[in-house]
């Protein structure tokens, strides 16, 4: 059911990884994300891949739901790793069919295509644990945190966390709300299921107008409400939570920072041919 | 056997993830053709997903239901089928409508049931009579209704389907007593119309115990009480315990019976209240 998506959602624990400090969290996904584009051979990839996983298993989050988070983006995976085995044509050929074709399957097609599948893994386990462990509010106020500097170029980060945080705050709300729409649907004889793509896409509009209608509804009562308790994003606000850098998340940062060294020297050196790829991946 | 059975029914929901809550446990019950039954429980009780269950659109994890004899979840063809027979209106059933005009959205339900053209006319024509709707409201737009129209006209896009049972999950939420004795009125109409059982679920006890001829009370997930609308307020302090809403005078009379008033406490109307206090008075009158 539309229940089970669990990409975006948040896993309340009290693990190391929950206690980071959140705007660390976001530099450290980016830093991480940012050595993994990096990576131009096996070597520098698993070492990714193996620094994911021990922050999954340093969240104290069951492989269980990470599994069903990857299952998915299965079919893109599998998709994109099937255009690579072709991308590439270097090395030994394998399979070559017609031979005036161009169609062939190489080593380097085969290997390529295993390297972009295991970082595409490293990057949804990387990425989606951030939102795993981080709720959504610490989340927007780490985001406004770490743009405030923009205030100097006259940018509202206040407003555009908020909107953030709003957006945010209406995801379970508008999932909840679909699964009782489509119910109610579906009581009324709503086939969802079978026909034709057209006829698929037809069904859809009994779900999708009560959606919009009653999202808009939504929205102009939550601005009634914050304009009747007076809200305004602009002057000076206070905040109820400080957030504080700690011993943690300085080492968490230095892990990472040479996680970024090591990916940058293994894609420059080259490592004895040890995979190591001339094309741009 | 009865027609419709519900036997040793559970479902918990998020299966399998840090959130897994058991809505239901180990629910067995049956309704009879043309009984009036109330089901009633506190929010988290269970009852809308029960009522799911009832037609199919939620699978139970275990148990079965059975509607005239056969098991509706069977395959995916007795599911969808019994959908048209088991009519579920959902709470706020006005947030659900969509189509252009309110006549097209009541003929949402006869129109996937693949009626001939007339026949939805005609049903769609008796629905909105039943729920008391004007004919020229049918050609505007659901959207330009006021608040209780809309309601009406969702509750008659479930009645145009002609179910055999139809399950209301609180009908009359929100509404003043006004709209809400409409409300009730307009079931009865339909009920009388067509012979169908009804299942009407609500927390307010006070319009349950008005219509119904049957409760059935849940309570974390399971069957607490079933029995006639005295049986079940005969026990009008465990109904307390549970949380429940009860009327004024149930508690009147549940307080009374604390202090130690030889009172009868399944008291749930007004006259009720009347002779349970005439008839205290006239005893202690005669005594003194």
């Amino acid at each position: 059911m539309i229940r089970d998506i669990t990409i975006g959602q948040y896993f309340p624990g009290t693990s190391v990884i929950h206690k980071l400090d959140p705007r660390m969290k976001i530099i450290l996904t980016v830093l991480n994300i940012a050595s993994l584009f990096l990576c131009r051979n096996f070597f520098s990839l698993l070492l990714m891949l193996a620094i994911s996983v021990v922050w999954v298993l340093l969240s104290r989050i069951s492989f269980k739901t990470i599994l069903k988070g990857l299952k998915m983006i299965l079919v893109i995976l599998l998709f994109t790793a099937f255009l690579q085995i072709f991308y590439n044509d270097g090395g030994t050929v394998l399979w070559h069919p017609v031979e005036s074709w161009d169609f062939k399957i190489t080593t380097e097609g085969v290997f390529s295509a295993i390297f972009i599948a295991v970082r595409i893994v490293a990057l949804i386990l990387l990425s989606t644990l951030l939102t795993y462990t981080t709720s959504p509010t610490l989340l927007t106020d780490a985001i406004e945190r770490l743009l405030s500097p923009l205030k100097v170029f006259h940018i509202k980060v206040h407003s555009l966390a908020m909107m953030m945080t709003i957006a945010l705050r209406f995801i379970p709300t508008l999932i909840e709300e679909i699964d009782i729409i489509m119910s109610a649907q579906k009581a009324r004889g709503a086939d969802l299921e079978t026909g034709s793509l057209m006829q698929r896409a037809k069904a859809l509009v009994p779900i999708l107008v009560p959606l919009f209608v009653n999202s808009f509804r939504r929205a102009y009562e939550l601005a009634f409400a914050m304009e009747a308790r007076c809200y305004g994003g602009d002057g000076k606000r206070t905040r109820l939570r400080v957030m504080k850098l700690q011993g943690r998340d300085f080492a968490m940062l230095a892990i990472a920072l040479v996680c970024l060294a090591a990916a940058i020297v293994t894609s420059v050196v080259d490592m004895g041919g040890f995979f190591l790829f001339e094309k741009v991946i | 056997m009865a027609f419709l059975e519900v036997k040793n029914i559970g479902y918990s929901y998020s299966k399998g993830t840090p959130f897994e809550i058991v809505a239901l446990h180990d629910c067995s019950f049956s309704v009879e053709k043309g009984e009036y039954v109330g089901v009633i429980g506190h929010t988290g009780s269970g009852k809308s997903t029960l009522m799911q269950m009832l037609n199919a659109l939620v699978k139970p994890d275990s148990g079965t239901v059975m509607l005239d004899g056969k098991d509706i979840n069977a395959d995916k063809e007795t599911a969808r089928d019994t959908r048209f027979r088991v009519g579920l209106c959902f709470q706020y059933p006005e947030y659900q409508l969509f189509e252009e005009t309110v006549r097209k959205d009541i003929a949402y339900g006869p129109t996937n049931m693949k009626l001939s053209a007339e026949e939805i006319e005609q049903r769609v024509q008796e629905s909105a009579q039943i729920v008391g709707l004007p004919p020229e409201l049918l050609d505007k737009s659901p959207f330009d209704l006021s608040g209780g129209e809309k309601r009406r006209a969702a509750i008659a896009g479930v009645m145009a389907m002609k179910p055999e049972v139809l399950i209301l999950d609180e009908p009359a939420a929100g509404l003043d007593p006004i709209g809400r004795k409409v409300i009730m009125d307009m079931i009865e109409k339909y009920r009388l119309a067509t012979g169908a059982t009804v299942l009407l679920v609500s927390h307010s006890m006070e319009t349950v115990a008005a219509v119904a001829d049957r409760i059935l009370v849940l309570n974390k997930g399971g069957i607490a009480m079933d029995g006639t609308v005295d049986e079940v307020f005969s026990r009008s302090d465990e109904l307390i315990a549970m949380g429940l809403d009860v009327p004024a005078v149930t508690r009147i009379a549940v307080r009374l019976k604390e202090k130690g008033l030889p009172v009868d406490p399944c008291v749930y109307s007004v006259p009720q209240a009347v002779s349970m206090l005439l008839k205290l008075i006239g005893k202690k009158e005669g005594t003194a």
